[in-house]
């Protein structure tokens, strides 16, 4: 088996050079090797979105990624944020504010088994970054949530509950929407 | 005991002649003409037209074609029906020839006629298809006589002679009713089939309408069988269907008979040449590939394998083809792979029960020089199909997309 260097920034905090088995997921480098468990493996076939992570683009740009369907050389050199680094925290790890779809869904209880609110809450992050730098008209928040997440499975069905959680995030947050004319 | 058998075969032969009324045999038709993809915008009703064609002379609409005589074609009498079918007259003028009129001539009347009945028994659907938005000269309607004049050449279906009844049928099913020609045949400059390139193949819309003639398709792997499960499942060992094909599929091969389907893979296959072995199988070399592009395999590991099998062998055929033996991988034309590649694919949904999932488009994650890598990679490990693609192919199919908008995510 071919083993490949990879280094990464995972959450803030650099990975590596560490040498894996190049057909690793990203999935199992992060629960096997950085012991973070937060990611869940739903459906492995890229279906359920529930392992999707956020991912620095070279132009600075968020993107959702299945972590599931990609081997971890895709995410070598790249900056990745799993639902670990979702809040910020100090020196010491310790807890200080959680993100603001993080507050939104635990006001909404936009949960159930929890299974896949990793996954929601990772693209949620990525749609409101691309909110930030292209923003939409308030009569079209529905239809890009729905554009955004609308593949994400739930098997508790929480759909409505996620969809409320993310839409008043983006109506709360300056900046989203565009202004009426 | 003999006159009740009598009696059993009498109710049995009057229910299949039932079966068989111009109505049961005009929607059976109509399946294998695929009317409703194109006369169906996305959410609409069927048949009421209203999806829009993107050509190179701007946007057409299909039109309603249920019985509604105010919107549709309820005044139609069967003349004026046959008129539009074979001449591309509709009673209001002219129609442009993204109505398959250029194929649908050589259908037989009774086949005609069995359609119409078909039509003129749905239910009526009001409802007027938005307007046609074409550049200048194709915007004017009377300039359709000359366009027929020149370019619309009527040759009658060439029925070989010394060929099976089955390859003759499905001579008629491809060329007429299943009027492929029109996306696998390349057109001129002013949008007319090449009649001396039939079934050569054709970008359109962003993808590569295949060449689907006998020795393309033995090359890139086709046999009965899996041209066969293609048809009725939209995925086989070859690859999947894709883009317009998939929605050929979804809605009018794989509700063929089994005789007909069957007629259609004898004539695109081409019995005779099989018995005849002129073409050789080509297969590729993983060893070779992982050396010459050492890029490209450590992109595919790392971006490809998870889903289509380290050894490009898939990992299960329901979730996404192999590339092992991919009739695209192996085609002489690198467009689709690339074009895949750039695009990604939505999610297909053939029934309720019955999907596959969608793949990301890489065309922001991938520069095109590590894409030509990918599919540099792809074609020698298990395509051998020749020539390699290069940065500047790559570069000039994505400003294509780009250009015409079919470069987001799933466009």
């Amino acid at each position: 088996m071919a083993k490949i260097p990879v280094s990464m920034v995972v959450n803030g905090a650099e990975v590596g050079p560490v040498e894996v088995d190049e057909y690793t997921s990203m999935l199992d480098f992060l629960q096997e090797y950085l012991n973070l468990t937060g990611t869940k493996l739903g459906c492995g076939i890229g279906v359920c979105r529930s392992c999707t992570i956020v991912v620095e683009g070279q132009d600075g740009a968020l993107q959702p990624i299945r972590s599931c369907i990609n081997n971890v050389g895709r995410f070598h050199g790249t900056k990745v944020t799993t639902i670990e680094g979702q809040a910020e925290r100090n020196s010491d790890g310790a807890l200080l504010k959680l993100s603001p779809v993080q507050q939104a869904f635990l006001r909404n209880y936009s949960f159930q088994c929890g299974w896949c609110t990793a996954g929601f809450v990772n693209g949620a992050t990525a749609l409101i970054d691309r909110l930030r730098r292209e923003p939409v008209s308030a009569n079209d928040v529905e239809q890009v949530i729905e554009e955004a997440l609308g593949d994400h499975i739930c098997r508790c069905t929480g759909y409505v509950r996620y969809f409320r959680a993310v839409r008043e995030v983006i109506e709360s947050t300056p900046g989203l929407l565009k202004e009426v004319e | 005991m003999s006159r009740l058998i009598l009696v059993v075969l009498c109710i049995l032969c009057v229910d299949i002649a039932a079966a068989q009324t111009p109505i049961d045999k005009g929607r059976y038709l109509a399946t294998a003409a695929d009317c409703v993809a194109c006369h169906t915008a996305v959410n609409g009703r069927p048949m009421t037209g209203g999806r829009p064609f993107h050509t190179p002379f701007g946007k057409l609409y299909s039109t309603n074609i249920t019985p509604d005589k105010k919107t549709g074609i309820g005044n139609y009498t069967l003349e004026d029906f046959t008129a539009s079918m074979r001449r591309g007259m509709g009673i209001h003028g002219n129609l442009y020839p993204a109505m398959p009129y250029t194929s649908y001539y050589r259908i037989s009347d009774a086949d005609i006629a069995a359609l119409y009945a078909y039509f003129m028994q749905l239910p009526a659907v009001e409802y007027v298809a938005p307007e046609n938005d074409l550049i200048f000269p194709a915007n004017l309607r009377f300039g359709l006589k000359a366009w027929n004049w020149v370019f619309f050449d009527r040759q009658p279906l060439q029925q070989e002679a010394g060929k099976s009844p089955d390859w003759q049928r499905g001579n008629y099913l491809v060329n007429a009713l299943g009027h492929c020609g029109e996306c696998h045949t390349p057109r001129n400059f002013a949008y007319a089939l090449k009649r001396e390139a039939p079934l050569a193949g054709n970008v359109l819309e962003g993808w590569d309408a295949v060449d689907i003639r006998p020795q393309a398709l033995r090359r890139q792997g086709w046999d009965r069988a899996s041209l066969r499960t293609l048809f009725r499942t939209g995925v086989s060992e070859q690859g999947a269907a894709f883009g317009e094909m998939f929605s050929v599929v979804k809605h009018s091969l794989r509700h063929l008979s089994d005789s007909d389907l069957d007629a259609m893979i004898t004539y695109l296959l081409d019995d005779d040449e099989t018995a005849s072995g002129t073409v050789a199988q080509t297969t590729g070399d993983p060893q070779a590939a992982a050396e010459q592009h050492p890029q490209g395999r450590a992109d595919y590991v790392a971006y490809c394998a998870a889903c289509h099998g380290r050894e490009g062998t898939g990992i299960t055929l329901a979730f996404a083809p192999p590339m092992h033996r991919n009739a695209g991988v192996r085609g002489e034309n690198p467009y689709n792979t690339i074009a895949v590649v750039l695009r990604g694919l939505p999610v297909q949904r053939m029934s309720r029960t019955n999907a596959r999932a969608g793949m990301p488009s890489f065309a922001k994650e991938l520069n095109n020089a590590r894409i030509a890598g990918v599919v540099n990679f792809m074609r020698t490990a298990w395509g051998a199909s020749g020539t390699a693609v290069t940065e500047d192919q790559i570069a000039k199919i994505r400003e294509d997309l780009r250009e015409h908008g079919f470069l987001g995510e799933h466009q």
